[in-house]
């Protein structure tokens, strides 16, 4: 055992003595060495590269004296830095080859390539500092994500011309010297050199720049808050004004100063189109100009009393004197500018509120009373041992033909109408997609627009010839009757007393006062959208007869209008035919034409009782329609009303999200 | 039988020495040091001349020193029998050698020269070469100037007026500037100053 012992010990000390002597030989080395020799004082000991100090650049690029150089070829070139700016930027306590990578030798051997990168330095600087915990380095971020925007720039393009080089980079827009941090005198000198910084390449536009408003007051005035170039084309996302995305940014910019101006513009038809993603509309520089934007007293102003038709005409080509009164920022909340637009506004939301909140009270107080005769077995029950086999027919077959393509058309106005009206949400802005874009949606908002009033004029040619053909025998306020009567007002009141447990449920004739209105409302909505629709159809030709302030008054209308509409049917009416206990889920009778003949007799019993006492009750008497016919309209039914619920919540996003 | 017993037992004893030493004898390859004492003849001690000709190289720029000798190997740059001596070295050591002299102090001679001469030397100096030639022309990246033998600087400027060395560009212009100023008195005024430094 110890003889074991010893021969392990042989063999094992002199494995940890070379260790030892490994690891110590390799610990007294912690620099480069080259045969023996370790770097001298002035250069790195541990890559044996020359470090040279910004003192020793500074000796000739720091001179006032000799601020220019001469290339070889006889050029002149300037070589001056100067030392008190860098050392207060924020790169001052940078090696200069730090950046100038390219510069090993001081003074130069040969003329130097001014190479510097600062994408990489910036991002790997970033990746080391970015986990630290005091976050002094959080600039750093926005640098790189500067940097992201900036590959994806039009100036990190190949040049055309010359594609070994980009169409700008860091150095061309940044003083590379003078860079200063947030909230220094140096950034708010570097926002006056903008448009100079710019203007070396793009010199046209620095030229019209000079003349606008905002070239005045940055150039001449210095005054730093007005709008420099990257204030409208951003910074580092530069995009050639061409693309759509630069179009959409530049007005996004102009907001941010113009903050009413724009909010106006987006509630005008103009920015909502705009505000969906789509530029074929008129935008700020269409009407403003762009570079050379000026003030409207300015007579070489685009937007000069003089010049303003002319600047209308660019798109509608046949634009009349009238177009000149068209308010492009009328604001309906500005009662003092624009009184007669705030009335429209007023009016209109006065009714919304008003039919909304009547009728939701009512449909509130409805659900209540039909709840709780339910929960105490009142009310109409389906009396499961006597299956409905006799219906009555309320509906000929035109009307369900009509109701149909009525229902289906408004869905499509809605739809399409309040993408425009809620531009801002991000629905409003799929579905223009959906649909192909602005153009094609304005095309399917049209057609339906048209189907709808065609279809409104067909039912109002078929009712005068069933009044006229009826003769003497039509009683105007009779129970077939739609124009309100003394007894809706009546039956109306009887229906409140019943909501709150003070009476009978009212026996109602053939139409009831709620159906009489849902009939009636589209007239007024007919009048009103239908007129405000066609005047906004062709601005043009409704220029030719009415002032342009009317497309403003027009453009409120028919919105606050098709808003009512939308919101009413999809809520009140869905709720007063299909959502009401004695109803729910739906009511088919609009698509099959008849209605259980129970049913019937308990929704309109004192019609009921009158068709009974003169017998004519047999001529309404039909057989329960086959089930192939119930499967469709059920099917019909249950797809409208769905469809009807989606726009209704889409409606509600709209107005909740509404920025306004 | 025994013997080879025995050897057996001393053989983790020979290979300890040798892993012992291995390090040690890994490292003997001439180091730049040993290299450079070959210098000494032309270039003195160290690197202080004490000959007219041949300049010190103590305390040089190891990058105008690597400059020269690379120079000097590939026949790049005027000389006497440095072409042929640097052509003994390769890349390495010759930067070795450099750390070396760089590393080292110069020491100089007084020599003799004109003080009105070094009196107009030092403004020349101070108006076209300072800049690069720092700190009165002390040893630095441009080279070793103040206290440079004079004969040395003479030929020295010889060769690069007379096109035999590679005239920097901002140099030619310089020395053409100093002697625009100053005539023919420009040269040997700075090469008095250079001298007159110890």
């Amino acid at each position: 055992m110890p003889k074991t012992v010893s021969r392990l010990a042989t063999w094992l000390i002199p494995f940890f003595l070379i260790l030892v002597v490994h690891s110590v030989h390799g610990a007294t080395e912690p620099g480069i060495s080259i045969l023996g020799e370790e770097p001298p004082e002035g250069f790195d000991p541990l890559t044996g590269e020359r470090i040279i100090s910004n003192e020793r650049c500074l000796t000739c690029h720091g001179d006032e004296q000799m601020k220019t150089d001469v290339r070889d070829d006889g050029s002149e070139v300037k070589i001056f830095v100067h030392s008190k700016q860098i050392r207060e930027s924020v790169h001052g306590e940078l090696n200069c080859n730090s950046c100038h990578i390219t510069i090993d030798r001081v003074p130069h051997r040969k003329a130097p390539a001014v190479i510097v990168g600062c994408l990489d330095c910036h991002r790997e600087t970033w990746e080391e500092v970015k986990d630290d915990p005091d976050g002094k380095h959080e600039r750093l971020k926005v640098v790189n994500e500067s940097i992201d925007s900036y590959m994806q720039s039009i100036h990190a393009q190949p040049n055309s011309l010359d594609q070994s080089r980009t169409n700008a980079t860091c150095y061309d827009c940044h003083e590379a010297h003078n860079v200063g941090e947030l909230g220094s005198i140096q950034r708010a000198e570097k926002r006056l050199k903008n448009p100079e910084a710019c203007g070396k390449c793009h010199e046209q536009q620095l030229e019209d720049y000079r003349t606008s408003v905002h070239g005045v007051a940055v150039l001449e005035q210095k005054d730093s808050e007005s709008a420099v170039c990257s204030d409208c084309h951003t910074t580092h996302e530069i995009d050639s004004p061409e693309t759509d995305k630069a179009k959409l940014a530049i007005t996004k910019n102009c907001g941010d100063c113009h903050e009413e101006a724009q909010r106006t513009y987006f509630d005008s038809y103009h920015g909502q189109v705009h505000r969906l993603g789509y530029t074929n509309t008129a935008k700020c520089h269409d009407c403003h100009g762009s570079h050379k934007v000026k003030g409207e007293d300015d007579p070489t102003s685009e937007i000069h009393a003089n010049n303003r038709l002319e600047n209308c005409r660019v798109c509608h080509e046949d634009a009349n004197e009238n177009f000149l009164t068209f308010w492009p920022h009328g604001d309906a909340d500005d009662r003092e500018n624009y009184p007669g637009l705030w009335f429209f506004k007023l009016f209109m939301q006065t009714l919304i509120f008003s039919v909304m909140a009547f009728f939701w009270v009512h449909v509130l107080l409805w659900l209540y009373r039909e709840v709780m005769d339910r929960l105490q077995g009142k009310g109409f029950i389906e009396d499961l041992d006597k299956p409905d086999i006799v219906y009555f027919r309320r509906f000929p077959v035109v009307w369900r033909w009509i109701h149909g393509l009525f229902a289906i058309s408004t869905m499509t106005l809605i739809l399409t109408g309040t993408t425009l009206l809620f531009a801002h949400t991000g629905w409003a802005k799929a579905v223009v997609v959906f649909l192909g874009g602005t153009e094609m949606e304005g095309i399917i908002h049209r057609t339906a627009a048209v189907i709808w009033l065609g279809i409104f004029f067909v039912h109002l040619m078929i009712a005068v010839t069933n009044i006229i053909r009826e003769g003497k025998d039509f009683k105007w306020f009779g129970s077939t009757s739609m124009l309100p009567n003394w007894k809706d007002w009546s039956d109306l009141k009887g229906m409140f007393r019943w909501f709150i447990g003070k009476g009978e449920r009212p026996q109602f004739s053939h139409w009831t006062y709620w159906q009489k209105f849902d009939y009636w409302a589209p007239f007024w909505g007919a009048g009103v959208i239908g007129i405000s629709g066609i005047m906004l159809f062709a601005p043009e030709k409704t220029a030719l007869i009415l002032p342009g302030w009317m497309f403003n008054i027009a453009t409120l209308v028919h919105a606050e209008e098709a808003l009512l509409a939308a919101i009413f049917l999809n809520s009140v009416h869905f709720f007063n035919v299909h959502f009401r206990p004695e109803r729910f889920p739906m009511s088919t009778t609009i698509f099959t034409g008849a209605i259980p003949f129970e049913e019937f007799r308990h929704d309109h019993r004192e019609e009921y009782e009158r068709l009974a006492a003169t017998g004519e009750i047999n001529n309404y008497l039909v057989r329960k329609p086959s089930r192939r016919a119930d499967l469709a309209a059920s099917f019909i039914t249950t797809v409208l009303i769905m469809a009807g619920l989606a726009l209704l919540t889409l409606v509600l996003i709209g107005l909740v999200t509404s920025p306004n | 039988m025994q013997r080879e017993k025995m050897m057996k037992k001393k053989m983790p004893y020979l290979l300890l020495g040798l892993a012992v030493l291995f390090p040690a004898t890994a490292a003997a390859a001439p180091t730049g040091q040993a290299l450079a004492f070959t210098c000494a003849g032309c270039h003195g001690t160290d690197g202080s001349s004490v000959g007219p000709s041949s300049p010190s190289i103590a305390g040089m720029d190891p990058e105008v020193f690597i400059d020269a000798m690379q120079g000097y190997k590939f026949d790049e740059r005027n000389s006497t029998i440095m072409n042929r001596i640097a052509k003994g070295y390769n890349d390495e050591q010759i930067k070795s050698m450099a750390w070396f002299f760089a590393k080292q102090t110069l020491r100089l001679k007084p020599q003799k020269y004109d003080a009105e001469m070094a009196k107009l030397g030092a403004k020349l100096h101070d108006e076209y070469c300072e800049k690069c030639h720092e700190d009165g022309g002390k040893p630095g990246d441009a080279g070793t100037l103040a206290g440079q033998w004079m004969p040395y600087l003479h030929y020295t400027m010889e060769d690069f007026i007379d096109g035999r060395r590679e005239y920097p560009r901002k140099m030619r212009r310089k020395v053409d500037a100093a002697i625009e100023a100053e005539g023919d008195r420009a040269m040997p005024a700075l090469i008095h100053y250079y001298g007159s430094q110890h």
